[in-house]
């Protein structure tokens, strides 16, 4: 309560917190900063700037709020689609333009919204070559040199907060991953670079012995998910 | 010392609980910190009000005895004083829950992506800690048990039942995400001068978010009673310097 990141947060409505584009369009977009600042500043100072711009940011582009409920597979043609995107004020934009026409659902009910976002800001990048704030997959693999920082020597790095998941409960957040992992490499082939940060995220968030047991259960063809 | 620890004066080393102690240990972080406000805030009107039924009760009973009024009045009811005594109260309570779950809700509330995720697994009566962000197999490269110090090994200056071989090291001033789950009964992972309870279910991974404010020792105890050793299976908490902790997580092993 007293600190300075949890009352910034304070000032956003009900209605901009669930606004999951927005949210994660931020998330992506104010990464690089966070990065780039880690190496000089205590941590705790970069959290507040970062939730500062997030606010501006997210009331700049609040009509686009509704949201899209797609499969994976489905998002992963999808990606080219944002040639018609308005010229608005923020790149952000672009991104969720393309997720509007397919608007069916309330922001809450998201399934597999994350991926798209993902998978549509390389697009993004491209269609504005102008911009100098780089997609999240960019800014990840810039961040594998970067964020070694003097301070700590080791790579900080870790699953970010996903808002399908905004519970305490985070068992699915865990299972989601390893899922989209396995059907990223069965898509992609084995090995594929684009699949390495589902299993960060995964590994990070799951206990090694949920993964042992699922790693087994798909050896022998019974693992309950969606592969 | 003896004598200091029956006038509740003792200061204990660390962040742990202490002889006698009543009120909360100090925050070590801003929910914590905004729990021990809250607390406060709520107590001061709890005394305001303590007093004055306390000062409704006696006055009544000193000026009504049988003494003085032999003949008691036959009153039963009276509709002004019980809507007056009905609302009232539901008032102050609104008042004491807006403060109250706007605290409940920021503490759910994940403000912004972590940097660390570190898991913490209960166990029939340990505790095994994974860090999993430095892997790049399925393979573990830092996890560990952590046992409780039984009495007959503690040293000097260790805390009885709170000290353990491993503790858990963690940055201070960095966003954090503990994913606390079980393997085997519920437990529960509890520091509190973190202001963190989170239960560890079997099967479910329950997260919790903590960002410690200074570096120090932190200890806390299995909340959930999970059988014969539920006392001997306790939480340390180190928080170091992203420096300290860098060289710790290279120099694991
Ligand atoms: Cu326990």
């Amino acid at each position: 309560m007293a600190a300075g990141g949890d009352q910034e947060e304070k000032t956003l409505t009900l209605a901009q917190q669930w606004a999951l584009k927005e949210i994660e369009e931020q998330a992506a977009k104010t990464e690089p900063p966070v990065q780039a600042t880690e190496d000089v500043k205590p941590a705790n100072s970069d959290s507040v700037e970062v939730v500062a711009e997030k606010t501006e940011e997210i009331s700049a582009t609040e009509e686009a709020i509704p949201a899209t409920e797609e499969a994976i597979p489905a998002t992963e043609e999808a990606t080219p689609a944002t040639e018609e995107a308005p010229p608005t004020a923020e790149e952000a934009t672009p991104a969720t333009e393309e997720a509007l026409p397919t608007a069916e659902e309330t922001p809450p009910a998201i399934v597999d919204s994350n991926p798209v976002t993902e998978e549509a800001t390389p697009a993004t990048e491209d269609a504005t070559p102008a911009v100098e704030e780089v997609s999240e997959d960019a800014s990840e693999e810039r961040s594998g040199e970067e964020v070694v920082s003097e301070e700590s020597g080791i790579k900080i790095e870790t699953a970010p907060a996903d808002f399908r998941f905004p519970t305490t409960n985070q068992t699915r957040h865990c299972f989601t991953r390893y899922v989209e992992y396995h059907r990223c490499t069965a898509a992609k082939g084995e090995g594929a670079s684009e699949c390495d940060k589902f299993a960060k995220y995964y590994r990070a968030l799951c206990p090694g012995e949920w993964v042992d047991r699922w790693n087994e259960q798909r050896e022998n063809g019974t693992f309950p998910g969606p592969l | 010392m003896i004598v200091h620890e029956w006038l509740f004066l003792t200061i204990a080393p660390c962040d742990a609980a202490e002889p006698w102690q009543l009120g909360f240990q100090d925050a070590a972080t801003p929910m914590m910190q905004g729990i021990t406000d809250l607390h406060h805030d709520i107590f001061f009107f709890l005394i305001l009000i303590l007093v004055f039924v306390l000062w409704m009760l006696v006055r009544a009973l000193w000026h009504f005895d049988y003494k003085k009024h032999p003949i008691p009045q036959r009153i039963v009811h009276g509709t002004t004083i019980e809507i007056l005594r009905t609302i009232l109260p539901s008032i102050i309570l609104m008042f004491i829950a807006i403060p109250s779950f706007a605290l409940l809700y920021s503490m759910d509330e994940v403000v912004v992506d972590p940097a660390i995720t570190i898991k913490a697994i209960g166990h029939q009566w340990y505790r095994t800690y994974e860090y999993s962000d430095y892997n790049s197999s399925d393979e573990q490269s830092l996890t560990f048990d952590s046992y409780m110090i039984t009495e007959d090994d503690l040293e000097l200056g260790q805390s009885r039942l709170l000290e353990v071989d491993n503790r858990v090291v963690l940055p201070a001033n960095t966003h954090l995400r503990m994913i606390v789950t079980s393997a085997d009964v519920p437990h529960s992972w509890a520091v509190p001068s973190s202001g963190v309870k989170c239960h560890a279910v079997p099967g479910r991974s329950n997260q919790t978010s903590i960002s410690v404010q200074r570096e120090g020792v932190y200890y806390g105890q299995c909340s959930r009673f999970c059988g014969t050793n539920h006392a001997s299976m306790p939480i340390v908490v180190e928080a170091v310097s992203m420096k300290d902790y860098g060289s710790w997580v290279q120099n694991f092993e």
